[in-house]
């Protein structure tokens, strides 16, 4: 399928799960992009599909603590400093699975457009600010690159005999992650301005015309945003 | 009329030293230019000035004039002069914009305004020419570095430049990839200019030598002419490839192995070889032939799915492009990592690869051949029994390359030392002996 439609139905996707009002409606959306996301090949989706699912966990477990909505108390603890008294009402619980669902909604959805869209088709595409869909598609690159830099890092000190372990031994290859993509963005941009890029009077490569599978999507895309600000 | 003109050329990096210092000289219409001289001495700087990313990309001070097809590149932007201008530089990895292979090599030919409809013709010719047509609808990550170099010089052909500039174009790939490399620079009908690091890849086909020293130009002639004056480790040498029977107590035994990254492709079949005590074993082969991957199975990085592999004693592996992959803030507390946290052993491993006094340095203010020889000290610190080096005179200039042969020669005695590498001048003048991997459809009989 063309990148452009299939952008459209998970920005859509993606639009309904924050324009619902029901949580059923939002968990029905979330297991229709991990239905998605399941067509990558399992090493590449994992890491998404963990990072969704546990920060939709985290506003689960923090939601009650920070809320103060609802009247049926659950369980009632001390006085904190700044967040006040801590307790854990049904209502809070209700609206924190309801938020979690929204915000794995909307990782999923960004799951599957790193996973499984053809980022330079989506580039060739772009009708109109060309350069900001290459800073996204860009920007949708680097997580796949830092993946490897970390992996070549930890390797390479595995070669040495050192092994990369805890949070610690984890956070020490932050910095030279950081480091390692400043110096690969700067080099990238030399060649990037060498080869032409930003000059007057560009030109595009054909694109495949639309089929009915992309017209679909693309309707699919709109009726989702509409479903989900009017009836989900 | 000449194509580009060099006059008076001085330039410094912002805070920094003149890479260049009055360098002068023209370029001919369908001439093919080697570049040579030590690490830091300019080449890559000056090849920058010649495509105007120095000094509009990287600003500092210029003085001088530079004139490519009657272009002043002061007033010039690089990406107005691509498409005149054709640059492949050092580092595939860090060149590459897109995901896939035919969006990659069309990107230069749509920013110069190609008619749409010989985009794709363009493109596709480009990778038939540099031998990858086959690659044309695979993505950029699945490649090997050699792959990705033919992908980086076929999206700087698709361009039809006038003026070639080759970075190092042969660094990572096997001696016919680079033959056929620079014999298709040479046939492009541009005029090249190409920096290389292993002159006998280059120098049978240049029309013209340039030395570069501390920024400036000491030699500028004749090919012919030049092979009488240029110093001594920069001539070309035969490949001599050793072939001793395997000596020692086996260290290492790679026993009828096989690997593949995914459930479907192997990468390796079948494979056995040992490397012993005191040996130093040169692991050669095509690109993409699983050289890597054996090195990394070897070194216990990996784990085979089918076969064995033992090794006695600690094992140390040195990565392609080690400078990459440097995570301490000092030069000394990197090199510890591997003697957990000995200041005083890392020290004297720093000074064996002639880094003393780099201490305090910060890894990444060094210089690409200094980190290079710092991550060298980061293995050599340990003392492993078997040590793995991967490619390590990428980028190296002959001298360098000169000196980490009579380290490892002397180091070798204790040690049993695999090195992986495309550089056979180098293979011959380390190594005693040599095993070789073979391309994907000769894999059955894979090793000699």
């Amino acid at each position: 399928m063309s990148p452009v439609p299939a952008a459209a139905l998970l920005a859509g996707l993606a639009a309904a799960a924050l324009l619902a009002d029901h949580s059923a409606s939002v968990a029905l959306i979330c297991v229709l992009l991990l239905a998605i996301c399941l067509r990558a090949p399992a090493e590449r989706r994992r890491m998404y599909l963990v990072g969704a699912f546990l920060s939709g966990l985290a506003v689960v477990l923090v939601t009650p603590f920070v809320e103060t909505i609802g009247s049926h108390a659950l369980w009632t603890g001390p006085t904190v400093p700044v967040l006040g008294r801590l307790d854990v009402t049904s209502e809070e619980l209700r609206n924190g699975l309801f938020q979690g669902l929204r915000l794995t909604a909307v990782a999923l959805a960004f799951a599957a457009y790193a996973l499984l869209l053809d980022h330079d088709r989506l580039v060739q595409s772009a009708g109109f600010a060309r350069r900001s869909v290459l800073a996204i598609a860009l920007a949708t690159r680097l997580v796949p690159t830092l993946e490897r830099d970390a992996s070549g890092l930890v390797e390479a000190l595995r070669g040495r005999g050192v092994e990369v372990t805890g949070l610690r031994g984890r956070a020490r290859l932050l910095s030279p992650l950081l480091a390692g993509s400043l110096e690969r963005a700067m080099n990238l941009s030399e060649a990037m301005e060498a080869r032409g890029y930003g000059r007057r009077g560009a030109t595009r490569a054909p694109r495949p015309p639309w089929g009915t599978v992309e017209r679909l999507a693309l309707a699919g895309g709109v009726l989702a945003v509409v479903l989900g600000a009017l009836w989900l | 009329m000449a194509l580009a003109r060099v006059e008076r050329l001085s330039f410094a990096y912002p805070g920094s030293e003149p890479a260049l210092r009055g360098v002068s000289f023209e370029l001919w219409p369908g001439e093919v230019v080697v570049l040579l001289g030590p690490s830091g001495s300019g080449k890559s700087t000056l090849l920058r000035a010649l495509a105007g990313l120095v000094p509009h990309f990287h600003g500092g001070h210029f003085s001088g004039r530079v004139e490519v097809a009657g272009l002043d590149t002061r007033t010039t932007r690089p990406s107005d002069l691509a498409g005149t201008v054709g640059t492949l530089f050092q580092d595939p990895e860090d060149q590459v914009v897109f995901t896939g292979v035919e969006a990659e090599v069309s990107f230069g030919l749509e920013n110069i305004g190609t008619p749409p409809e010989k985009i794709e013709s363009r493109a596709a010719a480009a990778l038939a020419e540099v031998g990858a047509a086959g690659l044309a609808g695979r993505k950029v990550a699945e490649l090997s570095g050699g792959e990705l170099q033919r992908v980086c010089l076929a999206s700087v052909l698709a361009l039809e430049p006038r003026l070639l500039i080759l970075d190092e174009p042969t660094s990572q790939l096997d001696p016919d990839g680079a033959a056929a490399a620079i014999e298709l620079a040479r046939s492009s009908g541009a005029t090249v200019v190409v920096s290389e690091q292993r002159p006998e890849r280059v120098l049978d086909a240049c029309d013209r030598v340039l030395f570069l020293e501390n920024g400036r130009v000491v030699l500028d002639a004749p090919r012919a002419d030049a092979l009488d004056q240029l110093p001594e480790a920069w001539l070309p040498r035969e490949a001599d490839l050793p072939d001793a029977e395997p000596a020692g107590e086996p260290v290492c035994r790679v026993d009828d192995v096989s690997f593949g990254y995914e459930q479907d492709r192997l990468v390796l079949q079948s494979t056995s070889f040992e490397v012993g005590r005191g040996e130093v074993v040169a692991l050669l082969g095509p690109n993409g032939s699983g050289k890597t991957t054996l090195a990394k199975l070897a070194a216990g990085l990996l784990e085979p799915r089918t076969g064995r592999v033992t090794r006695v004693g600690r094992a140390c592996y040195l990565s392609q492009d080690p400078g990459r992959y440097l995570v301490a803030e000092r030069a000394d507390e990197e090199v510890a990592l591997a003697v957990d946290g000995d200041l005083a052993r890392a020290r004297r491993a720093l000074a064996e690869v002639g880094l003393a006094g780099f201490e305090e340095r910060h890894p990444r203010d060094l210089s690409s051949g200094e980190r290079e020889r710092l991550a060298l000290a980061a293995v050599l610190v340990a003392e492993p029994e078997l040590l793995v080096l991967d490619e390590p005179t990428r980028g190296v200039d002959p001298e360098r390359k000169d000196e980490l042969t009579s380290l490892l020669r002397a180091q070798g005695s204790g040690r049993a030392t695999l090195v992986v590498t495309n550089d056979h001048v180098f293979a011959s003048a380390v190594a005693d002996r040599f095993v070789a991997t073979v391309s994907e459809p000769e894999r059955e009989v894979s090793l000699a």
